[in-house]
């Protein structure tokens, strides 16, 4: 027996268990990724065009300007030549107005074209997931989905409209300043050339650590709220057993741990920052030691020396850019692999090419309902591991079929099967008579109505909710469904009747309402298959009271799968399939396998048993 | 509950209380603020005196190769004349490189001390009162804000508030000063000059401040669409089952699209403004630069102006100046956004705990268990009534079983109990005292609770029982767990009473999970406990197992437990029946079942299954 030592120490361990193994931060450029993410500014080719143009003449413009700023003091302002200073003013401003009015176009562009790319891949990443089965959904956590779609995306918005054209306008800044500094002394250029890779390097190691810093902090944050939001969602829980104290001191240990990654990633940019600067001062130093000394000797003309006071900003100050600019890019490298990997990932299975609509056959009575059979039907989530073995059994159109069986029996995966959420791993599945895989699954869920025991309501109101079973249903239809089930009174109840919201997982309603929404929602879909999963066992005994005659009223005629622990709802069915270890061991009636005693009678008997245990004397 | 949650209407605050109270916050932390920006004084000077000794070495140059004049500076800087002139220039450059270490330096240790200054104790600070606060507050607040509004109160609002001090407050004052030291320095260089040069700056600062006044509402809308999109992601995942069940992908891609492309539409509009705002301002500043280099430059021509000293430090500055009154639009829009985060932040700080201890409390650690409900009335908003005048007494052990439909007031009339909330008219009286006037650390603590939704935290199965009483023993854990029968599977877990439960207690089945709430609430040897709803949703096998932990965990304890079970409402000492509000129908089951009405209604439903085949005795008289 192992001790419980809880750990008490902490309030949650909420967004403490990362399983994010493939959740790189940088990757290396890969030429493969970088071409097929500008694929997508092909429906922008002719902006991307202009943009690059736009881009070269800027590189050459920003480093001419400095020039020109040189030019203006070191020429005609020394020498003392009005007429000149007067043309070189005018040079400047006209070279001003164009280099600003064109960088309108520039940074707009830019802007688009990353906007362009960045909603076509969300987009996708849509359209592509949600073509995938069922099986995917289990598999993978919503907030990864969501990471892809608005981090990662955006890492993707970055390298696209700034890394490649600013790293250009950078570069070219760098180059031009460069050769102008050459030109003017090549003694001092080399020293200047000299220092670059230092700087460099320094910029490097401080962006790599600010990086992982800043990380850790968004992580150590993340359990901040994490564990915030645990509090408040069980703030009933803490209120109830009055753990107000305990809980806010470690609520603020967790805030001093937080801080504590805070001020780490302050102390770095608190040093890359003041070198950056420092560097300048430094070459200014060098210039005028150096500059000076070559001046004295006449190696050097005083114009150039102020030239160079001008340009060499101009050659370092892109370093730190194209620093941060790298390091975006290796950001976007990581965020672009997963992007694609999602859009990639290849379904477990698709329809058949060749699979046709299963026909709407019949509009009312007995024939409304679909022929629904298994034969040796063989099935695992996981193929290794099967969960159903060799079922079989038939369900004429119109029948109501209820599973039983313990947690675990193949009761849900039964389910699944019908719905073509899953396709059998051995075996065949037969709606009115056709192999479910050449079915498509959209015809087969178009005659659906599915009820589960964890009811979704989207945003919306509930006439959204109810409608989007058949979006082209009025809002009578609507009324209408309701009042065959008996329950639109208990809608139109609500704060705002039919109109009322649904907000978050559709809060402010109760278990049981929400319940009667997705009920009237599968109603409106006048299916032929209904399949109700656990759908009664969160309703209030009340209210279940009321529902049973409008069940009725929504089975009727209709081929119908039940899953119910309530031994009121399997009584009625037409044929009961008990189901133990993904076998079936037993089926019948209800009166007929309660006369045989076997699996399902011992069941029963545990039911009533445990009403006999709840007789009064054995209590008070 | 589905009852419309109330909103906790007070005035909001005018501006000017708010602002008043976040200079209130800042004061004190005012020894480490004014520290804070006499090192941003230092600063300023420093980077002044180095951007001069640049300029000095330029103009020392230039007299020595050009035989131009040394003129003066408003420094009164002058190299030694006697030195050799590579000396004089390795003076400047050592005294640069001596300047620009030390503000290397003192510019680490002022972004770090501003740094420990917010983030360590202002932030940190703010956010422990913030929760602390929210932890007390009834459950009201809770019903009337979504968790998601409420965590952006401790997180984001605290950050604004926190932007007040660093960002609105030092910043304006650092602003000032530098601002003041670059227009008197310039002005002591050349009065008429500086004017010129700065003729544009109201133009740029009233240009920065409009553009961010336009562009704020802009993005604010950008951020809604953007979480419009994401929440419309969120839920098609969440409802994939839904949607795929129905069919109506097609429809559900649609309403992504449009979403996403709302987005996209909204951006075009902020990237022309950008795109205009930028190059604007940028003009701007290079027209300065014009006026600077053809006035100072006829200045330097006339002698009137050195050119180092002079028109490149002017440049120096005029570039930092800039820079700086770019900022007010940053500053301005800062201080709307920490009066809106400030406005939130406070609206938590100044919430009146409406459920508290009264000041003379009665403290009774132990309590026998005595309930009565004397003409209790209960309104979430005050107009339509909860509960209507219940009066209901229970004697200690008793065990009554609530039945009723959603909405009948069921879980309110268990949430009194506790005061959770008070009644709005009426009294409960606990062991024969208002519950009022009742410590409600004691009574809270004599009361075992098992909620509907059985919550549980991410953290051991041990630390979940132990939610209550942090310090209990190992031996206490496990003989609430075995109560609660839960012992046995979680000894089957893989870490037995260290399994770590994943967020909110996934990974259990709702049956375990419901049975490790219970042994939550029997740890506590309550004398009281509230039982919500607890075995709705669970299988028929586990609802067996949980009635056998019930039975031990009722036994000798005052019960409420809302029920539907017929095997749970029979075991009951007396059972009420609601609707509406009201009690309907009370008595034993025996009683109950002898009148027709609501309460006769479920049972007989449940009673169809097999009372007649089985065993027909005494309910003969309900078989259908």
């Amino acid at each position: 027996m192992s001790p419980p030592t809880g750990k008490v120490g902490q309030l949650t361990l909420a967004g403490q268990q990362q399983d994010e193994a493939d959740e790189i931060q940088f990757k290396p450029l890969e030429w493969g990724l970088i071409r097929r993410l500008f694929t997508y500014t092909e429906p922008v080719k002719r902006k991307l065009f202009w943009l690059v143009g736009l881009t070269l003449t800027r590189a050459v413009q920003l480093p001419l300007l400095a020039w020109a700023v040189g030019f203006i003091i070191s020429g005609p302002v020394a020498d003392r030549d009005l007429p000149l200073l007067f043309w070189a003013l005018g040079g400047y401003l006209l070279l001003a107005v164009s280099t600003d009015g064109l960088f309108h176009f520039r940074q707009r562009y830019a802007l688009e074209i990353g906007e362009t790319v960045v909603s076509a891949l969300r987009a996708e990443i849509f359209a592509k997931m949600q073509r995938q089965p069922m099986s995917f959904f289990h598999r993978i956590k919503l907030g990864r989905i969501i990471g892809r779609v608005t981090s990662d995306v955006e890492s993707l918005r970055v390298g696209i409209q700034d890394v490649f054209f600013v790293s250009m306008v950078q570069g070219g800044q760098m180059i031009v300043a460069a050769l102008v500094m050459a030109w003017c002394d090549w003694v001092l250029f080399l020293v200047v050339v000299a220092m670059a890779p230092i700087l460099w390097g320094v910029n490097r190691h401080f962006r790599v650590r600010l990086s992982r810093e800043s990380r850790a902090a968004t992580e150590s944050f993340s359990r901040v709220t994490a564990t915030l939001a645990e509090s408040v969602n069980g703030i009933r829980v803490t209120q109830g057993f009055v753990r107000q104290e305990t809980n806010a001191g470690l609520f603020r240990n967790l805030l001093n741990a937080h801080s504590r990654f805070n001020i780490a990633l302050a102390r770095t940019s608190a040093i890359l920052v003041p070198l950056l600067e420092l560097n300048s001062q430094f070459f200014i130093a060098i210039l005028l030691m150096v500059g000076g000394w070559r001046t004295f000797h006449d190696l050097m003309t005083m114009a150039d020396l102020i030239q160079f006071f001008f340009l060499a900003n101009l050659f370092f100050s892109p370093i730190a850019t194209l620093g941060t600019q790298y390091n975006n890019a290796l950001i976007a490298m990581a965020g672009a692999e997963r992007v694609f990997r999602l859009i990639d990932a290849t379904p477990d299975w698709v329809d058949d090419p060749a699979a046709v609509d299963l026909p709407d056959s019949g509009r009312e009575g007995a024939a409304r309902g679909a022929a629904v059979e298994f034969r040796s039907v063989t099935f695992g989530y996981d193929p290794a591991q099967p969960v159903l073995h060799g079922v079989n059994f038939a369900a004429a159109p119109g029948q109501t079929v209820a599973l039983v069986g313990h947690t675990g029996s193949g009761k849900s995966s039964i389910i699944n099967l019908v719905a073509k959420f899953y396709l059998p791993t051995h075996g065949e599945l037969l709606i009115d008579g056709r192999e479910v895989r050449t079915i498509t699954s959209r015809s087969l869920h178009r005659q659906m109505g599915m009820v589960q025991q964890q009811n979704f309501l989207f945003t919306g109101t509930v006439l959204d909710n109810i409608r989007m079973s058949r979006p082209e249903a009025t809002d009578e239809d609507v009324r209408e469904a309701a009042r065959r089930l008996d329950c639109l009174d208990l809608l139109e109840a609500l704060p705002r009747g039919l109109l009322t919201e649904v907000g978050e997982r559709g809060a402010g309603l109760s278990v049981g309402q929400r319940q009667l929404i997705c009920f009237t929602r599968a109603l409106l879909a006048d299916p032929r298959i209904v399949i109700l999963d656990e759908a009664t066992s969160s309703i209030d005994a009340l209210t279940e009271a009321r529902l049973q005659k409008a069940l009725v009223e929504l089975l009727r005629g209709r081929t119908s799968f039940i899953v119910a622990h309530r031994l009121s709802t399997i009584r009625h069915a037409d044929c009961v399939l008990v189901l133990d270890q993904g076998r079936i061991i037993e089926r019948g009636t209800h009166a007929e396998l309660l006369a045989r005693g076997g699996h399902y009678a011992e069941l029963y008997a545990q039911f009533v048993q445990m009403e006999d245990a709840a007789r009064p004397p054995s209590f008070s | 509950m589905a009852e419309p949650p109330p909103s906790p209407a007070a005035a909001p605050l005018p501006n000017w209380v708010l602002v008043r109270r976040l200079f209130g916050l800042a004061w004190r932390y005012r020894l480490h603020c004014i520290g804070v920006l006499l090192l941003q004084l230092v600063l300023l000077t420093m980077g002044i005196a180095g951007l001069s000794f640049t300029g000095l070495g330029i103009d020392y140059i230039r007299s020595q190769v050009e035989g131009v004049p040394l003129g003066d500076n408003p420094l009164h800087l002058a190299p030694p004349a006697d030195w050799p002139p590579l000396h004089v220039l390795g003076l400047l450059a050592g005294l640069i490189l001596v300047f620009a270490l030390s503000r290397a330096v003192l510019n680490y240790a002022y972004a770090v001390s501003i740094n420990k200054l917010v983030q360590q104790k202002l932030v940190v600070d703010l956010r422990a009162q913030v929760y602390d606060k929210l932890q007390r507050l009834s459950f009201r607040f809770f019903d009337a804000n979504t968790t998601g509004s409420i965590i952006t109160r401790v997180t984001g609002d605290v950050q604004a508030v926190r932007m007040f001090v660093d960002q609105v407050l030092m910043q304006s004052v650092i602003m000032l000063i530098s601002l003041s030291v670059y227009v008197v320095y310039m002005m002591s260089l050349h009065p008429g000059l500086t004017l010129a040069c700065l003729a544009t700056t109201p133009l740029l600062a009233v240009i920065s401040i409009w553009f961010s006044h336009k562009i704020q509402p802009e993005y604010a809308r950008n951020r809604t669409l953007f979480e419009r999109m994401v929440q419309s992601l969120a839920e098609s995942i969440q409802g994939i089952a839904v949607t795929k069940g129905f069919g109506r992908e097609d429809e559900d891609r649609a309403k992504f699209d449009a979403s996403n492309q709302a987005v996209f539409d909204q951006q075009r509009g902020i990237f022309w403004r950008v795109s205009l705002f930028s190059p604007a301002v940028g003009l701007l500043t290079r027209i300065n630069m014009l006026v600077l280099l053809g006035y100072g430059g006829w200045l330097v021509m006339q002698g009137h102006l050195p050119l180092g000293t002079g028109l490149i430090v002017f440049a120096g500055l005029l570039e930092q100046f800039s820079g700086q009154v770019n900022s007010v639009a940053t500053l301005v829009n800062s201080v709307q956004q920490s009066l809106i985060g400030a406005r939130r932040v406070f609206e938590i700080l100044d919430a009146p705990v409406e459920v508290q201890s009264a000041p003379n409390a009665v403290r009774r650690p132990r309590l026998t268990g005595a309930v009565r409900f004397d003409r209790v009335s209960f309104a979430y908003t005050g107009i339509t009534p909860v509960l209507r005048e219940i009066s209901l007494e229970v004697k200690p052990g008793q065990c009554v079983a609530i039945l009723g439909a959603t909405g009948a007031g069921k879980s309110v009339l268990m949430s009194l109990v506790p005061r959770f909330y008070d009644p709005t008219a009426g009294c409960l009286l606990i062991d024969g005292l208002d519950a009022r006037r009742l410590h409600l650390d004691d009574l809270r603590r004599n009361i075992g609770l098992v909620f509907q939704e059985s919550f549980l935290f991410s953290n051991t199965v041990g630390a979940n029982i132990a939610f209550g009483h942090p310090e209990a023993t190992p031996e206490q854990i496990i003989k609430a767990a075995k109560i609660a029968a839960a012992h046995d599977f979680i000894m089957a877990l893989p870490k037995g009473y260290d399994t770590v439960l994943g967020e909110s207690g996934s990974g259990l089945s709702g049956g375990q999970r419901q049975r490790l709430a219970i042994a939550r609430a029997v740890l506590l040897e309550p004398a009281i406990l509230l039982l919500d709803d607890s075995t709705a949703a669970i299988d028929s096998e586990t609802e067996h197992e949980i009635f056998e932990a019930l039975e031990r965990a009722i036994s000798g304890r005052t019960t409420f437990i809302v029920a539907h079970r017929l095997s749970t409402l029979r075991r009951a000492d007396f059972i009420i029946v609601m609707e509406d509000g009201r009690i309907v129908q009370r008595g034993t089951h025996e009683e109950l079942m002898r009148v027709p009405g609501p309460y006769l209604r479920v049972a007989r439903l449940q009673l169809v299954d097999g009372r007649e085949l089985q065993s027909p005795a005494p309910d003969k008289e309900v078989s259908p």
